[in-house]
C-alpha cells in the first residue's frame, strides 16, 4: 500500500511531467488561459492516461517489443476518440471551447513516456497508482496556471468577475508570453515545495522502468 | 522471419481490431446526442435571431456567394405564419484556426438582425472570445463581438477597423468572421428583394 501511495504522490510533484519532467507543455501552455479550459484538459487527460496505462499493463506480456509502439499509439488514440466522443455528447460547451486540443492528446509526450517507462513494464495496480498521480500532476499545474492567467488577463474565475470592474487586465498574461512566465513561475514554486516537504525524487523513470 | 511479420502483423491487426469495436460502440453510444446538439443548438439560434418565426423552411437553391472561401451550408426562410419575415444563412468561412460557421440572419428592411457563431476552433483566450457572452470589445456598452453585427445595414462595409471592432490579439479571427457575415447580409439581402418584396 505504501508502495503503491509513493507511486501515485510522485507524480504531484516530486516528478511533476510538467515542472520536473518538462514533457507535455505544448498543450499546457495552450489551453491555460483559461480556468474551465484547465480542469476539461486535465480531466480529458487523466481519463486516457489512465486507461491507456491500465490496458498497456493488462497486455503487456501480449504486445511484442518490436511493434510496441505503434499498439501503444492504437491504444491511446482509442482512449483519446473515445473521451473526444464522450465530451462533445456530454459536455458540447466545455468540447467546443477545448477544439482541437483533445485530439491531439494523442501525442501528449507525457503518455506516451509513461506508457513506454512504466506501464509496459508494470502490474496493472502499480500502473494505475502512476497514471492517476502523473494525471493529476498535470491537472493541478494546468489549473493553476490558468487561475493566474485568467485573473490577471480577464479578471475573472471561471467566468466569474473576481477582480474590481476598475481593474484593467493584463492582456500579457492571456498572450503565449504571459504563459511561459507563469509557467516559470510554477517551476520554481514547485522546486521550492519540493525543498519545503523535504521530498526527494528517488530512482529517475529510466531506472524505474527497467 | 517470416514467423516474426506474422506475429507482429497480428498483434498489430488484434490490438487495432480492438480499438474498432470500442470505438464503434461509443460511436453507436453517442451519436444520436451529438447530433441532437447540432440540431437543437441551430434551432435555437434561429429562433433567437427571429424571435417572431414560428417556421424556418430550408431553400434548396438561389442563394449563393461570390465571396472568396465562402460558403453557405444551409439558408431558411424564417416565416410567420404565411410570410417571410427574413432570411437565416449559415455561412462558412476561414479563420484563424480551420473554418469558423456563422448563422446570420437579414430581415425584409435588409438589416442584419444578428450573428451567431456556431463553430470556431480558434484559440481559447484570443480569438475564441468571439463566442465568450462576457468578453466585450466595447466595454462601456457591454457589446460582444457578434452583438456588434446586430442591427447594420446589409450594405455596410463590416469593415474590421471601420465599422467593426476587432478581437484583441485576434484580428483575423475578426476579419474572419466579419467577411462571412457581410457575405451572408449582401446575399441575403439580395433574395429578400427580388424573393420577398424586401427593400
Amino acid at each position: 500500500m505504501k508502495q503503491l501511495w509513493k507511486m501515485f504522490t510522485r507524480g504531484l510533484i516530486v516528478e511533476n511531467p510538467l515542472l520536473m519532467l518538462m514533457i507535455g507543455l505544448c498543450s499546457a501552455l495552450a489551453v491555460t488561459s483559461s480556468v474551465a479550459n484547465s480542469i476539461g484538459m486535465g480531466g480529458a487527460m487523466i481519463f486516457v492516461i489512465v486507461f491507456a496505462e491500465l490496458v498497456i499493463s493488462l497486455f503487456r506480456k501480449l504486445i511484442p517489443k518490436d511493434a510496441r509502439i505503434p499498439i501503444f499509439i492504437i491504444v491511446i488514440a482509442a482512449f483519446t476518440t473515445i473521451i473526444h466522443l464522450l465530451m462533445q455528447a456530454y459536455l458540447p460547451d466545455l468540447s467546443e471551447s477545448l477544439g482541437v486540443f483533445i485530439p491531439l492528446i494523442v501525442v501528449n509526450c507525457i503518455i506516451m513516456g509513461r506508457v513506454e517507462a512504466w506501464a509496459s513494464k508494470q502490474p496493472p495496480h502499480f500502473a494505475v497508482a502512476d497514471a492517476l498521480g502523473m494525471g493529476l500532476g498535470y491537472t493541478w499545474v494546468l489549473v493553476g496556471i490558468g487561475a493566474v492567467r485568467e485573473l490577471l488577463g480577464n479578471g475573472t474565475l471561471l467566468d466569474f468577475q473576481i477582480m474590481p470592474q476598475s481593474f484593467e487586465p493584463i492582456l500579457f498574461f492571456t498572450l503565449p508570453p504571459g504563459g511561459f512566465m507563469v509557467f516559470a513561475f510554477f517551476i520554481s514554486f514547485n522546486i521550492w515545495l519540493k525543498k519545503v516537504t523535504g521530498t526527494k525524487a528517488g530512482n529517475t523513470i529510466v531506472s524505474e522502468s527497467v | 522471419m517470416k514467423k516474426d511479420i506474422f506475429k507482429l502483423g497480428l498483434a498489430l491487426a488484434l490490438f487495432a481490431a480492438g480499438a474498432c469495436a470500442a470505438l464503434a460502440a461509443v460511436h453507436i453510444a453517442t451519436k444520436d446526442t451529438i447530433a441532437g446538439h447540432a440540431a437543437r443548438k441551430l434551432l435555437n439560434s434561429q429562433q433567437d435571431l427571429f424571435p417572431s418565426a414560428d417556421t424556418f423552411v430550408e431553400l434548396e437553391s438561389g442563394v449563393s456567394t461570390e465571396a472568396a472561401k465562402i460558403q453557405f451550408d444551409g439558408v431558411w426562410k424564417a416565416m410567420s405564419g404565411n410570410t417571410v419575415v427574413g432570411l437565416v444563412i449559415k455561412g462558412i468561412g476561414p479563420s484563424y484556426t480551420g473554418n469558423a460557421e456563422v448563422l446570420v440572419g437579414i430581415n425584409k428592411n435588409m438589416k442584419v438582425v444578428g450573428a451567431r457563431i456556431l463553430k470556431l476552433n480558434d484559440t481559447p483566450g484570443l480569438g475564441a472570445n468571439a463566442t465568450k457572452k462576457t468578453y466585450y470589445v466595447d466595454k462601456a456598452t457591454e457589446t460582444t463581438f457578434p452583438a456588434q453585427f446586430s442591427d447594420k445595414n446589409a450594405s455596410d462595409a463590416f469593415a474590421v477597423g471601420e465599422d467593426i471592432i476587432a478581437i484583441t490579439a485576434s484580428t483575423i479571427t475578426s476579419k474572419g468572421l466579419s467577411a462571412i457575415v457581410k457575405a451572408a447580409a449582401d446575399s441575403g439581402a439580395a433574395w429578400l428583394r427580388s424573393n420577398a418584396g424586401g427593400m
